[in-house]
């Protein structure tokens, strides 16, 4: 798009986003040196002194008097579940949305996006007293299929939006093949769709991973509590130990990053895909 | 017949999740706010509009967690949006290392709200906190304060972890919309002699309209629920200063049983956000017929 950069603006360039760039790490910075601090180090000097000894043992006492494990465990289990269900689900919706012979198709889509306009607080209530009702109150089962519901609006979006770049040819010669309309789904569009649902499957993962609103609501046993419950629980009334519990947000944060460092692509071009529709 | 029904099929599991999840439960919340009701009590006592009334006349907090929801969103779309758009810009070039600084002004945005309060909520520790620390090495002992107590500057703190963690959205999405920009009509504005500015003005930001009503649906949107960041960095105080609408709800509702006035929030919330998403999904459906 540039023509010509002339070779002093390309140094100020570079200057201000590396100091930009500097200013967006800087918060994660202090984070890892408040983790491998004693608490001695810690309040004798100054937060943003280099750590006198790196301390990794405040890692293993936040995975286990922290109760890490346990939350990781819980919302990694959640997460295994919600993420493949609710795309099978959502992929079905799309498909009949897409490729199916429906009247109803727009309709049909735009009544789910109406479920994007729907801030989670005006269903808590609601819903808590449905739980309680079907006897699902602090269940597992209760748990997903309130987790699910939430993405569906969000998920149908992206598929549809995917399965219909790819072309009718191909449910035609599916058609002269004798495949049925289940075999399209799982050998033509399934398959052919597995970009965007690489990029659900990672924007999912995040989204369960972060959840804090519904597991606060719906999550009362504290050996069920997720991540985010968990983290909160570092934090006493009175005084929080700021090592164990920077140990902890890094140990939360590691998988999220990884995910992000191996998929990256997949975030820039799934959010950019749903710009496109 | 069967292919009639067959479409109603594969829409089935996602239709009663979604008719159980999220509409029944929000139209009987709607249905509840016209009750005054503490959640137990077998008998609910019908007032009408009066939460709703009660909210916008005489509740003392309402207003507050109102205007803060606002403030919000026009601090997000000027400088949430303004600087994504900014970033965007500047590594829209064919410039060395744009994945990597497009990787660090976008990771914050992987984190959870949690992660992003409990940060930052340590980074505006009063005593040993990386702001006031900062201040004192570079002897403005007089500028530290307790950042989040004080509620002159409560939410502007928050709001900056917000904008730390959010930008990242708005800059990717508007990193896409550059790059489906052609070369072509900047070079012949070159070729015609049009500033920087000029080319900027009436190639890019005419071309960017698309991204912006999705940058712009989406941050308001994103400014009316703000919710887990407020609740973990504030719990809505100092004196309810930093309260939004989010954080109002789940305290008059799970906390003070005020169930009618809670759903009264919730819905004062859908509305705002049906105001924004209405056209936003007119435009995008009709844009998806042709």
């Amino acid at each position: 798009m540039e023509l010509r950069i002339s070779s002093t603006r390309k140094v100020v360039h570079y200057a201000v986003l590396i100091i930009l760039a500097i200013l967006f790490l800087l918060p994660l910075v202090f984070i890892f040196f408040t983790a491998v601090k004693s608490n001695a180090d810690l309040a004798s000097k100054p937060i943003y002194a280099f750590p006198a000894k790196i301390h990794w043992e405040n890692f293993v006492k936040a995975w286990d008097q922290g109760k890490m494990s346990m939350y990781m465990k819980n919302t990694l289990f959640i997460c295994l579940v919600k993420v493949p269900l609710g795309i099978l689900i959502e992929a079905l919706a799309a498909f009949a949305l897409t490729r199916l012979k429906f009247r109803w198709s727009i309709p049909m889509f735009s009544f789910f996006l109406i479920g994007m306009m729907i801030p989670m607080q005006a269903t808590l209530v609601p819903l808590n007293m449905l739980l309680n009702a079907i006897h699902l109150k602090g269940t597992y089962p209760g748990i997903f299929l309130i987790y699910l519901g939430f993405g569906i609006p969000f998920g149908i979006m992206i598929l549809r939006g995917f399965f219909r770049t790819i072309p009718k040819e191909l449910d035609e010669a599916a058609l002269i093949d004798g495949c049925s309309d289940m075999g399209k789904f799982l050998r033509i569009i399934l398959p052919l769709s597995m970009p965007a649902i690489a990029t659900l499957i990672i924007f999912d993962f995040m989204a369960t991973w972060n959840e804090f609103l519904l597991a606060q609501i719906f999550i009362s046993d504290q050996s069920m509590r997720t991540i985010t419950l968990g983290l909160l629980a570092f934090r006493g009334d009175w005084s929080t130990d700021y090592t164990l519990m920077s140990a902890a947000v890094l140990i939360s944060v590691l998988p999220v990053m990884i995910v992000y460092l191996l998929f990256q692509k997949y975030f820039v071009n799934g959010l950019a895909g749903s710009v496109k529709g | 017949m069967f292919t009639k029904v067959k479409p109603w099929l594969y829409l089935l599991p996602a239709l009663i999740i979604y008719l159980t999840v999220i509409c029944f439960p929000s139209l009987y919340s709607l249905y509840l706010s016209f009750f005054e009701w503490n959640g137990v009590a077998p008998d609910r006592k019908f007032v009408g509009l009066d939460n709703y009334v009660y909210l916008f006349t005489k509740d003392t907090v309402f207003p507050t967690a109102l205007s803060n929801n606002l403030q919000w969103m026009l601090g997000s779309l000027v400088l949430m949006m303004g600087l994504g758009l900014a970033l965007a810009l500047m590594l829209n070039k064919r410039l060395k290392g744009r994945t990597w600084f497009r990787g660090i002004f976008y990771f914050p945005y992987v984190l959870s709200g949690i992660v992003v309060a409990m940060v930052w909520t340590w980074m505006y520790n009063p005593t040993q906190g990386f702001f006031n620390k900062v201040l004192e090495l570079v002897g403005l002992e007089s500028w530290t304060q307790a950042w989040l107590a004080e509620p002159k500057f409560a939410l502007y703190a928050v709001f900056l972890a917000a904008l730390w963690q959010g930008v990242g959205q708005p800059l990717v999405l508007f990193i896409a919309g550059l790059s489906s920009i052609p070369d072509d009509p900047y070079e012949a504005a070159f070729i015609d002699g049009a500033s920087k500015f000029q080319s900027f003005y009436y190639i890019t930001l005419p071309l960017l309209r698309e991204t912006f009503v999705i940058v712009v649906a989406t941050t308001m949107i994103g400014a009316m629920k703000v919710y887990d960041i407020v609740y973990a960095m504030t719990g809505g105080g100092p004196a309810e200063s930093t309260q939004v609408l989010s954080s109002l709800m789940y305290y008059q509702t799970f906390r003070y049983a005020n169930i009618g006035i809670g759903s009264a929030i919730s819905w004062v919330l859908v509305l705002i956000v049906m105001i924004v998403l209405i056209p936003y999904v007119y435009y995008t459906t009709k844009r998806s017929h042709v």
